[in-house]
C-alpha cells in the first residue's frame, strides 16, 4: 500500500457514524420539520435575488426535497444532489459526497446551496475554500447551518446532570461556528460580499425524551469522534429531564428547544461586482504605539 | 439492471478526486472512478458515484493507468 492511499488524519467527527445517523433518519421516516422550514427560508432568500442560476449543487441533500424545489425554479435547469448518505432514488444527478472533501472540478456551478449540513464539517474554512473554487465567477453560495445557540437548554441540562450523576462530563455536543466569526470565514475563503446572519427557531416538546427522539429522527445525534459509546445512563437521563423542565419548562409543562440557524451568503469574485471604494489608507505606525 | 445503471455523462465531466482534485478515470467494466494520484478507486452504485474516501478501494501496486504510455 502506498502512503497516499486512504489517509485518515485525526478527525473531529466520526464520518461513518454521521452517515449512519443520516441514513437511519432517512430510512425511518425522517423528522424533517426543521429541515423543511430551513429549506423554505433558503428558497425565500433566493427569491429576492434577481438572478438566474442555471446549474446548482445541493450539498447535503438529504431527502432531496430542496434539490427538487430548486430544479422547479425558473432559471435553474440542472441541479446536482450531493449527500453523504444517499438513500433515495432520484432522477436528478446524484453523488455520495462529504462536504469536508468536495469532489467537483473548479468553476462548474452557478449556485451552491446547503441546508443544515455544514455544522458537521470539522474544517469549515477548508470547506468554504473548496466551495468557492467549484463556483463559477459571480456564483453564489447560500448555506444554512446550526449555530452556537442551538440546543443551549439541552446542553446545560445534560452537562449538569452528567456532572451530578457521574462526576464528569463527556463530549456530547459539536463545536459550532459563532455568528461573529462566520462572515470573516467567508471573506477569508475568498468570497465577495460575505454576509452571515442568524434566525432562531424555537420548538416546544412534552419532554426530553421526545426531543431526543426527534434529534435522532433528524440524524443530528452525537457523531463526535471522542464521544462516549453507548446510551446515556438512565439516572443521568432522568436527572437531565428534571433539570431541563425545572429550568426551562413553560407554564403548559412543555420544554423549549432552541435552534439557531446561521445563514451564510457569499459570491465567487467577479470583476463586474461592486468593489469596495479605495478609501484613505489608515497608516498604522508601529513606532507610535 | 440494479447496480449497473449508467452514470450521467454530464456528471462524469464535473467529478474530480475529492482528495487531490485531479480528474478521474472511468472504468466502465469495474464501475469505478479511478484516481491515479491518490491510488483510489471510487465505486459507482446504481449509477451513483460514491465519492467518499473511506468507501474507496485502494489500488493494488500492479494497477497502473491504462492510458500511461512509455515515453518515447
Amino acid at each position: 500500500m502506498t502512503a497516499s492511499a486512504n489517509p485518515q488524519p485525526q478527525f473531529l467527527f466520526d464520518r461513518r457514524a454521521w452517515r449512519l445517523h443520516r441514513a437511519r433518519a432517512q430510512r425511518t421516516g425522517a423528522v424533517d420539520f426543521l429541515h423543511h422550514e430551513v429549506n423554505d427560508r433558503l428558497l425565500d432568500r433566493l427569491d429576492v435575488i434577481a438572478r438566474a442560476f442555471p446549474t446548482a449543487l445541493d450539498l447535503g441533500a438529504r431527502d432531496l426535497a430542496l434539490a427538487h424545489a430548486l430544479v422547479e425554479r425558473p432559471g435553474t435547469n440542472r441541479v446536482v444532489a450531493a449527500e453523504p448518505a444517499i438513500c433515495h432514488a432520484t432522477p436528478l444527478p446524484a453523488v455520495a459526497a462529504d462536504p469536508e472533501l468536495v469532489p467537483f472540478r473548479d468553476a462548474c456551478f452557478d449556485l451552491v446551496v446547503s441546508s443544515l449540513a455544514l455544522h458537521w464539517v470539522a474544517d469549515l474554512p477548508g470547506t468554504l475554500v473548496q466551495l468557492r473554487h467549484i463556483l463559477k465567477p459571480d456564483g453564489l453560495l447560500l448555506a444554512a447551518m446550526l449555530g452556537g445557540q442551538t440546543l443551549v437548554e439541552l446542553r446545560t441540562a445534560l452537562f449538569e446532570a452528567e456532572l451530578a450523576e457521574e462526576g464528569g462530563v463527556s463530549p456530547r455536543v459539536s463545536p459550532t461556528t459563532e455568528l461573529a466569526d462566520a462572515a470573516a470565514l467567508l471573506q477569508r475563503a475568498g468570497f465577495a460580499m460575505p454576509v452571515a446572519d442568524s434566525e432562531t427557531i424555537t420548538v416546544t416538546y412534552p419532554g426530553l425524551s421526545a426531543l431526543l427522539r426527534d434529534l435522532r429522527g433528524m440524524g443530528e445525534t452525537n457523531a463526535l469522534a471522542a464521544r462516549r459509546r453507548g446510551s446515556l445512563r438512565r439516572a443521568t437521563l432522568a436527572r437531565a429531564a428534571a433539570l431541563y423542565a425545572d429550568r426551562f419548562g413553560n407554564a403548559e409543562g412543555r420544554i423549549p428547544a432552541t435552534f439557531e440557524i446561521v445563514f451564510l451568503t457569499g459570491w465567487a469574485p467577479h470583476p463586474a461586482q461592486p468593489q469596495p471604494r479605495p478609501g484613505p489608507r489608515r497608516r498604522i505606525d508601529q513606532q507610535a504605539r | 439492471m440494479e447496480g449497473f445503471a449508467e452514470i450521467d455523462p454530464k456528471l462524469l465531466e464535473i467529478l474530480v478526486c475529492p482528495l487531490t482534485k485531479a480528474p478521474l478515470r472511468y472504468d466502465r467494466e469495474a464501475h469505478e472512478l479511478i484516481s491515479d494520484e491518490a491510488r483510489l478507486a471510487y465505486p459507482i452504485r446504481d449509477g451513483i458515484p460514491i465519492m467518499l474516501v473511506d468507501e474507496a478501494r485502494a489500488l493494488r501496486d500492479d494497477e497502473t493507468p491504462a492510458k500511461r504510455l512509455p515515453s518515447p
